[in-house]
């Protein structure tokens, strides 16, 4: 067997080393540890001992040459022997995951950020059809997001967008991957928000529905007016129902702007019918009838979801008799409306058939207390069973 | 104080193993199969080995890298040493580092960094930890001349002398830090005196006389466990070699060399031992020879031992969390 | 005890002390190091009443010598103490750099000897201190491998970092806001609780952008959060809580969702932790991004002591209400 002599490291900073002498002739032999030449750097003259025991086959280098540490200078012919403990094995340099460089996008103005790159690309937006809202009409994340929502695109893409369907190993498991939209991610994270942030807590009452159920026949309306106008006399009477939260304080608000719980394709939206307590209840429902169907129709304006005081949901409407509803925040409050439904109910000491149903107000423990909660609960009850409801012409 | 025949054939056995261990590495250096630096304590053996053998082995030693003799006494292998210096996963620190670079807690050996009296500060704190608990266990640590112009020296001093701490502190004076003499280190004749500006009682001994360093050891660690704190103790010795072995110590003069060749501190043990009628020429043969196959098995290990792979590089930076019960 | 739940009002500094008395009086291998941390209590007052609880040994006041203090912290943590040191100030921490960052930091490293210290660093500008009794040198440590780092915000995380840090068994530097020792407070549990090492917190959840911050600096992104919020602009809060090992995936979570972000530090600017994870972020979701990443941080200048060198120093609610307008409008 070969084993090559190569200049060795004399040291951290030297680079080269020059041959003084051979030692051992061409074709000698020498023992290992036995010296084999004289080595000279810029710091040092060193015997170099042979690293193992045989005779010298080659000399590449000749006495007097100043050559690079690592050169071979010579090759010994030696009796096998254990190795050195030379090691071949590399890995792959540590890599950090980066996110990939996207392809181009049609219709591309100016300036697009890499998060609107993306989004472009992934759900196959022309940009040219965008608005943007951005720095000098840039086109944002927002903007582009909204343009989805508008285009319903997202709901479309479940079914059909190629980039879902290839990265979709649920269905191989039985299972089919819903991406969130963004209504969908904004109500989560609404939700959420609301429960860590209010102590909630829920009371719950039942109203006497039969008068109103006469009134709303006469007027052709829901039972929806009435709850909105009974709620706004319970505001008049309680108004820090009426308020939101802040670290200062609570900020009461004067103005009564009553949010509405409507559900559409993909979620939900909350239209706001302001100054609820100036209208009389043909013109609550006209609004409302409007906003609602304007809600599912996707044609509301941004500023009409925007600014409520108080929130009711309808929960009953699909039949639901509680619910323990989350507040809209930074409000204090939810009323929830149950169907209403005929029972059986004492009255006075009879057992006549009544039109009923039950209310659950959602409330913040931190603003108000139960007792005020109730209060307002009991002038809400109040003003629903009254017996006559006044008719506007 | 008496040194016994076994106490003295157990220091002249390591006096042998460690300078035949150093320079079987000087060799595998020159040969190009040690690629970092190597730095020996050839003329300088009498000192740690004769620190570590008067140790018990509950004890903790903080040394630095003229001590390889230390390392063997406390129980280091001759084949980890080997495998230590040609990047092994067998050595100590699995190929982290290299040199005389290694600790092992179970061994009560602190490993020491390049910067010189890093490891009195901590040396002391081991102290600390066994005063704390009323531990009759103590520390011993070492550190060249020139490491005791370095702040951490004199704060580890001040520290364990205010707290009277059961360490003992040993400088190898060697005469040279790299190439600087020591009236360029320091304005005074002796290490020693440094230590009275902290009212540590301190010594000096012959550096080259194993049996005194060892019986000036043992009387100092009796006072540590005592209670009394710490003691200096200064060994005067020669840096035989350069710094390092790519250093050829041109500036060290021939003849002060050639002096100290004479005070070798094996030829100083072996003439004891012979005087005391402890041992003979026979006896050294016999020695030489134990120890020339010890460092041959030791190579044979180290040399078949695997190399770590690149990414073992990115393990144990931290230590992993660990359930623990507390007290 | 019971599992009762009852909470008392309690301020950052006591935070600090109230985990130093827990993990002592829960296990006798923790005691403390410090210069004037005996009798005197301190200089802040965190250890006041300790000594003659504990004992001389166990509340150990030293002579002035940060290199031996964390030396010798090094020496018993290897020996299976579990000692927190006090740096008076955390200026004086550079004293003590070659034991932190070449003993410590690499002991488990090279050889697996673990090193269970803890590092109290009070830290921080707003005291008119001056160049050394004000600074911010969690950057230095930061650059080194094998050491952690925490920096709490709130009370809350100060105490349950602070055990978290005495019971990890390596060594970490816990950088202690002095700004906020006797001005905040929290509502704390008496039950025993930790801070998980490693795990930033959502301080404020936001919209429309992020702004990713520590220490003091929390609570002026929250002011500023609070004026943005009556704007219409939503801004979350990220706490780093951690330094060192960041929690990238929290501040990833938070930057993939408002496309926008802010890092805001006390330290200057120019090589402090928010150049490094505005690296990482544009590294591993540049696709997420939808503004350039920015940064609010002091200017490359010493500690000024003068009132209004250092008000123009540090910065401030308006920085970054300023910045957040410009970034939302972007």
């Amino acid at each position: 067997m070969t084993t090559d002599i190569v200049m060795p490291q004399l040291g951290e900073s030297i680079a080269e080393g020059t041959i003084v002498k051979w030692l051992i002739p061409l074709g000698g032999h020498v023992q290992k540890d036995e010296s084999l030449l004289e080595v000279e750097t810029d710091k040092v003259a060193l015997d170099i001992p042979s690293p193992a025991t045989g005779s010298l086959s080659e000399i590449l280098i000749q006495e007097g040459e100043t050559v690079p540490v690592g050169t071979l200078l010579a090759r010994l012919d030696y009796h096998s022997e254990s190795g050195n403990g030379a090691h071949e094995g590399q890995s792959p340099r540590y890599q950090k995951s980066v996110d990939p460089v996207q392809s181009s996008v049609s219709g591309t103005p100016d300036l697009l950020s890499p998060a609107v790159r993306d989004l472009a690309t992934k759900y196959q937006v022309d940009l040219s059809r965008i608005t943007g809202t951005g720095m000098n009409g840039r086109i944002t994340k927002k903007d582009i997001l909204e343009f989805l929502d508008k285009q319903a695109l997202l709901k479309e893409k479940t079914k059909d967008s190629p980039a879902v369907q290839a990265a979709s190993p649920e269905s191989a498991l039985g299972e089919d991957l819903v991406p969130l939209s963004p209504m969908r991610r904004t109500i989560a994270e609404r939700m959420v928000r609301s429960r860590q942030t209010a102590a909630h807590v829920v009371t719950f009452f039942e109203a006497d529905f039969t008068s109103v159920e006469q009134a709303r026949k006469d007027l052709n309306l829901t039972y929806l007016p009435f709850v909105i106008k009974a709620v706004t006399e319970g505001i008049a009477a309680y108004p820090i129902l009426n308020s939101s939260w802040s670290k200062k304080g609570l900020v009461v608000k004067h103005a009564m702007h009553i949010g509405v719980a409507v559900a559409v394709d993909e979620g939900l939206l909350v239209p706001v019918l302001l100054n609820a307590d100036q209208k009389d209840l043909l013109q609550i429902g006209k609004e409302v009838a409007d906003l609602s169907q304007r809600a599912r129709s996707k044609q509301l304006r941004p500023e009409e979801v925007q600014g409520g005081t108080f929130t009711i949901t309808n929960h009953g409407g699909t039949g639901s008799l509680f619910s323990t509803p989350i507040i809209n925040q930074p409000q204090i409050a939810i009323l929830g409306v149950g169907a209403v439904q005929r029972r059986a109910v004492v009255i006075n000491e009879t057992i006549g058939i009544r039109h009923m149903a039950y209310l659950s107000l959602s409330f913040d423990h931190r603003a108000i207390d139960g007792a005020t909660a109730d209060q307002f609960m009991l002038k809400v009850k109040s003003v629903l069973e009254q017996p006559a409801w006044e008719i506007p012409r | 104080m008496e040194i016994s025949q076994n106490e003295f054939l157990h220091l002249y056995y390591y006096l042998r193993l460690t300078r035949a261990l150093e320079e079987r590495v000087a060799t595998l250096y020159r040969q190009g199969r040690i690629v970092g630096g190597v730095y020996t304590s050839h003329g300088m053996e009498a000192i740690s080995v004769g620190y570590a053998s008067a140790l018990q082995t509950e004890d903790i030693i903080a040394p630095f890298h003229r001590d390889m003799g230390a390392f063997l006494v406390r129980g280091i292998t001759p084949g980890e040493v080997l495998a230590q210096y040609l990047g092994k996963r067998t050595g100590p620190t699995k190929g982290k580092d290299g040199n005389v670079h290694m600790g092992d807690l179970k061994r009560g050996i602190f490993a020491f960094v390049s910067h010189l009296a890093d490891n009195l500060p901590v040396a002391t704190g081991a102290a600390l930890a066994f005063k704390i608990r009323g531990e009759s266990r103590i520390v011993a640590t070492n550190t060249g001349d020139g490491g005791t112009s370095r702040g951490d020296f004199h704060e580890a001093l001040n520290f364990a002398s205010v707290l009277r701490l059961p360490v003992v502190f040993f400088c190898n004076n060697n005469q040279y830090a790299y190439s600087t003499p020591l009236h360029h280190q320091m304005a005074i004749k002796d290490v020693v005196e440094r230590a009275k500006a902290y009212a540590i009682p301190g010594e000096i001994v012959d550096g080259n006389d194993v049996a005194s360093v060892y019986l000036t050891a043992k009387r100092a660690f009796q006072r540590a466990r005592a209670g009394e704190g710490p003691t200096f103790i200064e060994c005067k010795t020669m840096r035989m070699h350069g710094h390092s072995e790519h250093d050829s110590a041109k500036y060290v003069p021939r003849e002060l060399l050639e002096e100290w060749k004479k005070k070798d501190p094996i030829l100083k043990a072996e003439r004891m031992l012979k005087e005391s009628g402890y041992a003979d020429e026979s006896d050294f043969h016999e020695t030489k020879m134990k120890v020339d196959k010890e460092i041959e098995a030791g190579l044979e290990f180290a040399e078949h031992s695997p190399l770590p792979e690149g990414p073992e590089a990115l393990e144990g930076v931290f230590a992993a969390n660990h359930i623990e019960v507390l007290i | 005890m019971t599992t009762s739940t009852i909470a008392h009002d309690v301020t950052y500094l006591e935070a600090i002390s109230q985990a130093l008395d827990e993990e002592m009086s829960q296990d006798e291998r923790v005691f403390l190091m410090g210069e004037d941390i005996g009798p005197y209590g301190g200089a802040f007052r965190v250890t006041e009443g300790f000594q003659q609880r504990y004992g001389q040994w166990k509340v150990l006041d030293t002579p002035l010598s940060e290199s031996g203090i964390v030396g010798a912290a090094i020496g018993a943590a290897m020996m299976g103490m579990r000692p927190v040191v006090e740096m008076q100030f955390a200026d004086f921490i550079s004293c003590a750099f070659d034991q932190i960052t070449e003993m410590a930091a690499k002991n488990h490293y090279r050889w697996g000897a673990e090193v269970p210290l803890v590092i109290r660093a009070p830290y921080g500008g707003g005291t008119h201190g001056g160049p050394f009794h004000s600074i911010c040198p969690e950057a230095w440590f930061f650059h080194t491998p094998g050491l952690k780092l925490v920096a709490p915000s709130t009370a809350y995380d100060a105490k349950g970092l602070l055990k978290a840090a005495i019971r990890d068994p390596n060594p970490v530097i816990y950088f202690e806001h002095k700004f906020l020792y006797r001005r905040i407070k929290d509502i704390l549990p008496i039950e025993d609780f930790i801070v998980p090492i490693g795990e930033a917190e959502i301080k404020r959840t936001g919209r429309d952008l992020s702004i990713i911050t520590y220490g003091a600096m929390v609570h002026v992104a929250l002011e500023a959060a609070e004026t943005l919020d009556q704007e219409g602009i939503d801004m979350e809060v990220v706490d780093l809580r951690t330094l060192s090992p960041l929690d990238t995936g929290t501040l990833k979570d938070s930057v993939r969702k408002t496309g926008k972000v802010i890092i805001l530090h006390e330290d200057t600017k120019t090589g402090g932790i928010g150049g490094e994870i505005a690296a990482i972020l544009a590294e591993e979701c540049f696709n997420a991004l939808d503004a350039p990443i920015m940064r609010i941080a002091a200017p490359d200048i010493p500690v000024p002591y003068s009132p209004p060198l250092e008000e123009f120093f540090l910065p401030k609610t308006n920085d970054v209400i300023i910045a957040a307008r410009q970034l939302a409008a972007y």
